[in-house]
């Protein structure tokens, strides 16, 4: 596995991308939270002043200001750490965004265990199942550039509310300039025939590493990409495990009502495979380096090896 | 810890100046060591924080769950460094453990969790969860056990603009919590740029006497000013919560991070830090 390391984090493409479509789209408006120069939004900002809202560190406040504005007809992405605008502001994004199916995206940025030496208060390990639970509310999970770009894109042109977890600091690059991605859409980036490790966001590249490890002991894993959970390609996952048989979800996240849990209870009801989930178990992180952290707590590609490794043993 | 009521006043603004000034360089050391962590607010609020626990507060670090000590509570967790720092040099842990700030399997979380570490009264990091909590503190221990132990808490004033501040003040006054001090510490910058460019606020000291404070103002670098106004903050029983304006300057102490927004949460290189201490030291 080769890839290039990446120049910026999901985080900052997805801002740059929203500047970008701002210079030929002047309907959308941005709010953000005092935290422009987390999330990036400070870019659009510097270019489209009359269409930038600082509403201060007051995130139910920005999230239900952004609905009224969306009630009438406007798209607003609200700007945020993932933690503050998925908990603090949860029942407006639910109840005055997502059930009248109001047009307001979401840049979540700080997702999972990227923010781990911020500690616990500033990482977002509950916002897939917060978020994926709301009915009428869209998730994507960019795992690079090529991709996150195209979230901003996919997020603005599908109507109704959008989420994008975003990470804190650049990864690798794993697609091309050429790739196209769509909602409901996922990516192949190995192909395997024992097992099949469903995955998104900085888990996907964890994932590959775990491939190349399982490569060594003889087993052949396929990693699939699932930049977006909901809705999610369950054509794609199917055919994979038709072929392998084994399903492991790896994700930045607990593990409970996580895309595992998703994941799981549809191949349960469809087609039942050996399956391992993982992701945090039902335990609250630490302050610490992103690489220590995730291996302690077991998101690390020797740590998804070990226990697809396992998994297989189980199966064979 | 030597006894401050034995001490004249002016000597005891003599003290805790220098206290505060090796807290200051606690802060530095802890953030250049972790590489991250928030410096300019954890300056800014050095010395009301030093006057509190070096001179105010009635603390037993031996028994830190003492029922009758007077709380604290960083609304503003992010400057956990200063808060650590005073824990440790009066004595609540060892001084070496602050090296360990956000580092793995450390008590010194990035963002103060009370479990973890004796002496945090409250856990913090979500901008005005603390305040509340706070309020929560101070009914428990005037309307619940009718003690009179004060809480102090510290917010920033950037930390203000959430809802949460003004709904809990508003029962602080219904509650007349007059064992409450809030201080705010009115540095001028929130992350995004200052009070008048992301949310103006002005004027704090209305607003806060319209929701029912009693409303105090110091210079939060003046030591002589900071002890005076926060005695009397201590002395407060007219059935009003109090509200202490500390009016500072981010990054203090440090020239080339004074008032400077990037100084928010940044951590300084190797040439930063040698610069920084050695100001510190000069001053101390
Ligand atoms: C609920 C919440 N929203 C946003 C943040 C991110 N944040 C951390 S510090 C900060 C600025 C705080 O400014 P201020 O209260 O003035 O603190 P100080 O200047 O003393 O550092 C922000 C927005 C947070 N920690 N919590
Ligand atoms: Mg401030």
């Amino acid at each position: 596995m080769d890839f290039a390391a990446a120049k910026s984090p999901t985080r900052k493409v997805f801002a740059e991308r929203m500047t970008a479509r701002g210079d030929t789209d002047s309907e959308f408006v941005v709010f953000e939270s005092d935290l422009a120069k987390s999330t990036y939004s400070y870019i659009f900002k510097d270019k489209h002043p009359e269409r930038y809202f600082n509403m201060g560190i007051a995130e139910i406040g920005t999230v239900a200001s952004a609905a009224g504005m969306a009630a009438e007809g406007r798209n607003v992405v609200v700007c945020g750490y993932g933690v503050f605008i998925t908990m603090r502001a949860l029942e407006a994004i639910r109840s005055f965004i997502c059930y009248p199916h109001l047009n307001v995206k979401f840049l979540s940025s700080h997702g999972g265990l990227t923010a781990a030496i911020d500690g616990v208060t500033h990482q977002a390990t509950e916002d897939i199942a917060f978020m994926t639970t709301i009915p009428q509310m869209k998730v994507l999970v960019p795992a690079d550039s090529a991709s996150a770009a195209a979230a901003f894109d996919i997020a603005l042109d599908t109507p109704g509310p959008v989420f994008t977890r975003l990470m804190r600091d650049p990864l690798f690059e794993l697609y091309g300039p050429g790739e196209s991605f769509k909602l409901g859409g996922s990516k192949v980036v190995r192909k395997g025939k024992d097992v099949t490790i469903a995955t998104y966001g900085d888990m996907v590249f964890q994932s590959l590493l775990a491939a190349d490890e399982l490569a060594k002991q003889g087993i052949d894993a396929e990693v699939i990409d699932f930049y977006s959970l909901k809705p999610w390609d369950q054509a794609t996952l199917a055919e994979s495990l038709k072929k392998t048989g084994a399903l492991v979800v790896a994700e930045n996240h607990q593990r409970r009502n996580g895309f595992g849990y998703e994941a799981a209870v549809w191949t349960l009801m469809n087609n039942p495979v050996p399956t391992e989930l993982i992701g945090l178990e039902d335990t609250f992180a630490e302050s610490g380096s992103y690489p220590i952290t995730i291996d302690k707590f077991g998101l690390s590609g020797p740590k998804i090896a070990a226990k697809t490794a396992a998994l297989v043993a189980k199966k064979r | 810890m030597e006894n401050p009521s034995n001490l004249s006043f002016d000597a005891r603004v003599d003290r805790l100046n220098k206290i505060a000034q090796e807290l200051r360089m606690h802060v530095v050391d802890m953030v250049y060591t972790a590489q991250s962590g928030h410096i300019g607010g954890s300056l800014s609020a050095a010395d009301f924080v030093a006057a509190l626990y070096f001179d105010l507060m009635n603390l037993d670090p031996a028994n830190p769950g003492w029922a009758d000590r007077d709380r604290f509570v960083l609304s503003k967790g992010h400057v956990c460094p200063i808060w650590y720092a005073a824990l440790a040099v009066r004595g609540f842990f060892p001084v070496e453990e602050l090296k360990t700030l956000r580092k793995n399997n450390s008590r010194l979380q990035g963002h103060p969790i009370a479990t973890y570490l004796p002496g945090l009264d409250a856990s913090a990091g979500s901008l005005g969860i603390g305040f509340a909590q706070a309020v929560g503190i101070a009914m428990e221990g005037k309307l619940m056990r009718k003690k009179d132990y004060k809480v102090y808490t510290v917010l920033g004033d950037g930390e203000i603009n959430e809802g949460i501040i003004w709904e809990s003040s508003l029962a602080a006054a219904k509650f007349k919590l007059d064992n409450l001090v809030a201080i705010i510490d009115i540095n001028n910058l929130q992350l995004d740029g200052t009070l008048a460019e992301v949310m103006p606020t002005e004027p704090i000291d209305e607003k806060f006497r319209a929701l029912g404070f009693d409303v105090l103002k110091m210079n939060g670098h003046d030591m002589a000013d900071v002890l005076t106004t926060l005695m009397k903050a201590k002395r407060a029983c007219s059935g009003k919560p109090t509200c202490v304006l500390a009016y500072t300057v981010k990054g203090k102490g440090v020239s080339f991070m004074e008032n400077q927004l990037d100084w928010h949460g940044k951590a300084p290189n190797e040439a930063q830090y040698t610069q920084a201490i050695a100001e510190l030291k000069g001053a101390a």
